[in-house]
């Protein structure tokens, strides 16, 4: 599976937009395992994302394969071995702007 | 004074450090000491906002700034090149312990506590707690007492958030530390933080009603008595004698009892500065024209100062930690505005000009003297 990391993030990736997740082709993984598995490699992901009690932060959004993970499970959403998943900021505005 | 103008800074020993944070970033102003032509650089952090700031000296200068990200959340990042080149930790160097069901929104106070060893930072955040750090603002620890106050039930986030935004170290007894909440209360331990005591004795609460939840706004030591300090409440300003143990009213001779800030001054017992506003209500200047007022006899009296400020049309807010004063003779003043001007006085108050007037809303402003 392919997961691609918005710009903001890149610095923590050593630069690269997608980063590759080997999955065989049976097997399934939550979009925490994901972000789990994507921080062993690239520790500056997992607080730029989660929180500390494990959320998904408030203005991020997760998309698995064209769909907000958010009405799919949130981070239980499943991901397979040809999806796609985009950590996205959320187009979010509003007082302080 | 020149209006600044923005430049790589190449600071020299005696110079005057202005740490400014804005919801845009964070912007460093740096002048000689006779304060007369600040460089500016910045904005650092771009796009996130910078709620606090603290300068550690002692031989090797670093800057340590709380950023916020309303994406990718809040941490404390440290410069040791003035700005140059900023570390920004690779995982969250302040997190609420897993199960507590707590998240950092913000971190609103960084304090270099020197009178409890040269590498300690203070931090203050929302939702309110204190953390510690021995390494100079990298890594920091809760400190639990506070967290786990029998308080903390009753404690209630205002507009800004449950915010711990005060951190006051006493310079001889160091184990004798205050922090203020808003809204929670001012608490003080004699035992470095194992333990966190109510000082609240003489304080009137927002709303004035029974069982609603204090609001302290800043509270500042006296420059030549720790065990007196100053607090603008939310409605209010008051002084303690005696350790915060009651409080006296002060605000008789102020236009108004509501404001944010409180500043003392670095040397002179008694001067303090406040900045306030019409109300609860309508958190502007009266008339649209913007005062400090200063009293030099610890709130006894106060006197309106106001040369270089706007006379009319003068709509703006200072936030809590907006306003500072640094340590040379005569002292300087600094405060932002909401509007994103940056005010500085040289003559402790008497007059005033604009260093900067087109930044982003600011929210914190920290003086600093170069080691």
């Amino acid at each position: 599976m392919r997961v691609h990391i918005p710009s903001a993030l890149r610095r923590w990736t050593g630069g690269r937009d997608v980063v590759e997740l080997p999955l065989a082709a049976d097997m399934r993984m939550t979009a925490a395992e994901v972000i789990d598995a994507l921080a062993r490699e690239h520790p500056g992901i997992r607080d730029r994302v989660l929180d500390e009690q494990g959320e998904l932060r408030r203005h991020v959004n997760i998309f698995i394969d064209g769909e907000n993970a958010r009405f799919a499970g949130g981070l239980k959403a499943r991901v397979g071995a040809d999806s796609e998943m985009w950590i996205h900021p959320a187009l979010s505005g509003g007082a302080h702007d | 004074m020149a209006m600044a103008t923005n430049a790589k800074l190449s600071p020299a020993t005696g110079d005057i450090l202005l740490m400014v944070g804005t919801v845009k970033g964070a912007f460093i102003f740096l002048s000689d000491r006779r304060r007369g032509d600040f460089k500016m650089s910045g904005p650092h952090f771009a796009g996130q906002s910078v709620w606090s700031a603290a300068f550690i000296g002692n031989g090797a200068p670093r800057i340590v700034v709380g950023n916020k990200s309303n994406h990718w959340g809040a941490m404390v990042s440290w410069s040791d090149d003035f700005g140059a080149t900023w570390n920004e930790p690779t995982e969250g160097n302040i997190k609420f312990p897993k199960g507590s069901g707590e998240s950092l929104n913000a971190v609103w106070a960084l304090e270099a506590a020197t009178a409890l060893g040269p590498e300690v930072v203070l931090a203050g955040v929302d939702p309110a707690a204190m953390f510690r750090s021995e390494d100079r603002g990298e890594t920091f620890r809760l400190n639990e007492a506070l967290f786990n106050h029998s308080d903390r039930p009753k404690w209630n986030p205002g507009f800004g958030g449950l915010c711990l935004h005060s951190i006051l170290v006493h310079p001889q007894e160091p184990k004798r530390m205050y922090a203020a909440i808003s809204s929670g209360g001012i608490y003080r331990t004699d035992d470095g933080g194992d333990s966190w005591t109510a000082c609240v004795n003489g304080l009137r609460v927002h709303p004035d009603v029974p069982g609603a939840t204090l609001c302290p706004h800043k509270l500042r030591f006296d420059a030549e008595n720790p065990s007196r300090m100053y607090l603008q409440n939310h409605p209010g300003v008051y002084r303690t004698d005696n350790e915060a143990r009651s409080w006296v009213t002060i605000e008789n001779g102020l236009p108004s009892d509501f404001g944010f800030p409180m500043v003392a001054h670095p040397r002179r017992g008694g001067s303090i500065y406040t900045f306030p506003l019409i109300s609860d209500e309508f958190r502007v200047p009266r008339d649209g024209s913007p005062r400090v007022w200063r009293s030099r006899d610890a709130g006894a009296s106060w006197e309106a100062l106001g040369k270089g400020l706007p006379d009319r049309e003068g709509f703006f807010t200072v936030l809590r930690d907006a306003f500072s004063a640094d340590t040379l003779d005569p002292v300087g003043l600094y405060f932002g505005t909401r509007g994103g001007q940056l005010y500085g006085s040289n003559d402790e108050g008497e007059s005033w000009r604009a260093i900067a007037e087109f930044l982003p809303p600011i929210l914190c402003v920290k003086t600093a003297i170069v080691d």
